[in-house]
């Protein structure tokens, strides 16, 4: 869907994004991650065409990316903004008449999206009387009024409750399966884990990664093992044997245990099967993945050692 | 509906829906009406319908003033002095108004006291130092010569030294209109300056809620800024139209009412000079109006697109490195330098730093309405128009820069 080509950008001599490739596929959710400062809101301007890269392109479904894709893209920034004088309804038939639908299209689509979040009766509101919440609900709606194919949201989630959270993931991931494509700028890495099926960590302009959120997981696996298993504690631990090291063991009923392993040398889970099979019963058993929590912080802490 | 337009229409429909912006529209025409006839009727205060009585114990006035009996001021005589106590008391004078007190020697020493029970209104004092004046003038001319009063009158008056442009050598360029002239311009400037910091503030507000990231999502930054400039100078325009229908209709409505009497040239003795009536005439007969309101659209335009892009960037910049703020009074410095130009031009029309200031952007449009109003030659009109396009070619160029800039500082937070 959107493919950046080695695009690089300066600010006052100040290198902002630095030979960054990555691509974005089709109908999925893509994780745009990085610690403040990164290049991130750099990029995603640039995915609006509000600023352009000193080299490189940016590509659209296979063309450069040009204004008449504007209309097909959602943009929802992090810093929330609307004219605090208008009413809600008037605001984001201005805004969906913006991104190009007619005056009846977009009141349709207007009506729908008040419906659905079920705020029609704000419609009349002023936006300076809206409570946070309810201003970052009425930009949501902005942002996919006009039923944009790319949907780029920046920190989507800041500034709602946790029923709100709820509802707005939930928005998201039926957006996806409508087929609608998503980038996912956020701190929230708890999100991304949950929804994104790709991401791409950017780190003081450069990109440290990009891979589906599988493979970063796998790749940045540190070789942990959770075990829940029926049996006698010594007859699991006398089972390791030095191939594995016991991290840690909770007994959860009588007799009944989930322990975390940590493998040693070049063992696998199926020699840990075998090691298990004649002491006890094994419930449970599956390789740990690091959460991508862990993983960024696994690659922000690689990158500034290699810097160091 | 063009993206262009929508933003325009928004910019509009949000002034439009201020009641800040009705208030103007309404007050403003009614408040400076207001001090118009606030000013006539101070000066206007006090009785105009008098009865005079004059203490004339020399008899030199021969019981005879004007050769035809006034309208509003009516003369008795007395052949003798007057006590002041006994014309304020007596039973007998509280009829009369006023009290002139001609001693034996006015003609000698030309003074003489006026006491007044009641404060006198500017038109009635002024007919009667007039027709006082008139026959005391007839007695000495009478006395000293055999001149007639007429021809005494001419020897009395003193020399005019009437300086002329040897290019203007009949005088046609009409100080009056040229002030006129001066009004209309400087309006121009005041609203753009006006209306120039709604463009700034708008911008700030834009950038500071953020709205503005959302906006270019869909639109390129200059057609942003152009828009804003476009509606917010169309408000401009209407209330300025509106202003000067209301003003007109108001003057209109004052020359039909409540300075009836003040306007009709009629209604006035002979030599009191009208008030009311050179702006009423200025106004309604001297100045073309339609053409004028042409010209004024144009210049208006022109002057907005010019000083509006200059007022947008400052907005874009506020809050970046370098603050716009700083750079707003040097701004409205020089929307007021036209006005200065203006006056400049007004005593010192020919000069070659008057012909600079006139396709100067800063001051052209003061300087084209000063020449427009006194009517303008063939090819003093060829310099407004000349001077117009200069104007409209600068603001482009400006607007082109102002679009760069902008968009360079928009979004730097």
């Amino acid at each position: 869907m959107i493919k950046v080509a080695q695009i690089s950008k300066s600010y006052q001599r100040k290198l902002v994004l630095d030979d960054v490739s990555l691509e974005v596929p089709k109908g999925q959710i893509f994780g745009l991650l990085g610690p403040n400062g990164a290049g991130k809101t750099t990029l995603i301007r640039m995915l609006n065409l509000m600023l352009f890269p000193d080299i490189g392109q940016v590509y659209f479904d296979g063309q450069l990316l040009q204004a008449s894709h504007l209309q097909q893209i959602g943009y929802l920034p992090e810093e929330r903004g609307l004219y605090k004088n208008m009413e809600v309804r008037a605001h984001l038939l201005f805004l969906a008449r913006l991104r190009g639908l007619t005056k009846s299209a977009a009141s349709n689509n207007v009506d729908h999206w008040l419906q659905h979040f079920e705020i029609q009766d704000w419609h009349n509101k002023r936006i300076a009387t809206l409570s946070k919440g309810m201003a970052q609900k009425v930009q949501f709606i902005a942002a996919l009024v006009h039923q944009p194919q790319l949907l780029i949201l920046d920190e989507p989630l800041s500034g709602f409750d946790p029923l709100n959270v709820e509802l707005i993931m939930n928005e998201i991931k039926a957006l996806k399966a409508q087929g609608t494509t998503i980038i996912l700028s956020t701190h929230n890495m708890k999100s991304v884990d949950e929804i994104c099926d790709h991401a791409a960590l950017l780190h003081q302009g450069k990109l440290l990664a990009q891979d589906s959120i599988l493979n970063l997981r796998q790749t940045h696996a540190k070789g942990q093992i959770f075990v829940r298993f029926k049996g006698n504690m010594l007859s699991f631990a006398n089972a390791l044997w030095t191939d594995f090291t016991l991290l840690s063991q909770h007994e959860r009923a009588d007799s009944l245990f989930e322990c975390t392993l940590q493998i040693r040398g070049e063992h696998t889970v199926n020699d840990l099967m075998r090691s298990l099979q004649d002491h006890v019963a094994v419930e449970h058993i599956e390789r740990m993945l690091p959460s991508m929590q862990e993983v960024f912080v696994d690659l922000i802490t690689q990158k500034e050692n290699q810097d160091v | 509906m063009s993206k262009f337009l929508l933003l325009t229409l928004r910019e509009i429909q949000e002034r439009l829906g201020q009641k800040g912006f009705w208030y103007m529209l309404i007050l403003g025409p009614i408040v400076v009406l207001l001090i118009l006839v606030a000013l006539l009727k101070a000066a206007d205060q006090g009785k105009q319908e008098l009865k005079v009585l004059l203490a004339d114990p020399g008899q030199i006035m021969d019981h005879r003033l004007m050769a035809q009996e006034e309208k509003n001021i009516h003369y008795y005589f007395i052949d003798d002095y007057l006590e002041l106590t006994e014309f304020e008391k007596a039973k007998a004078y509280q009829d009369f108004d006023v009290l002139v007190e001609l001693n034996e020697k006015v003609l000698n020493n030309k003074k003489c006291f006026v006491f007044y029970r009641d404060q006198l209104g500017l038109d009635a004092r002024m007919q009667l130092k007039f027709q006082v004046e008139k026959r005391m003038e007839e007695l000495i001319a009478a006395q000293h010569s055999t001149l007639t009063a007429e021809a005494f009158s001419q020897i009395k008056q003193g020399f005019i030294f009437d300086f002329r442009d040897l290019k203007d050598p009949k005088n046609e360029s009409k100080e009056a209109n040229a002030w006129a002239g001066f009004v209309l311009g400087a309006f121009i400037l005041f609203f753009v300056g006006l209306y120039g910091m709604t463009i700034f503030r708008a911008t700030v507000r834009e950038k500071s809620n953020r709205i503005v990231e959302v906006l270019l999502a869909s639109v390129r930054p200059e057609q942003l800024m152009l828009s804003k400039i476009t509606g917010i100078g169309s408000v401009a325009l209407l209330q300025l139209l509106g202003w000067a229908f209301l003003l007109g209709l108001g003057l209109l409505v004052l020359q039909q009412t409540l300075f009836l009497d003040v306007l009709d040239p009629s209604n006035w003795a002979q030599g009191t000079p009208g008030r009311l009536n050179p702006l009423s005439a200025l106004v309604f007969e001297q100045l073309n109006l339609p053409f004028l309101l042409l010209h004024f659209i144009l210049f208006f335009a022109a002057s907005f697109l010019f000083y509006g892009s200059l007022f947008a960037v400052l907005g874009a910049r506020s809050g970046a490195d370098a603050d716009g703020q700083q750079f707003l009074l040097p701004l409205i410095f020089l929307v007021s330098f036209g006005i200065f130009a203006g006056i400049y031009s007004i005593y010192f029309p020919n000069t070659t730093l008057a012909q600079v200031l006139t396709y100067l952007p800063f001051s052209a449009p003061v300087l084209a309405f000063i020449t427009l109003a006194k009517g303008a030659t063939v090819a003093a009109y060829t310099s407004i128009l000349l001077s117009l396009l200069v104007l409209l070619a600068s603001a482009l160029l400006l607007l082109r820069l102002a679009g760069r800039w902008y968009k360079n500082s928009i979004l730097k937070f």
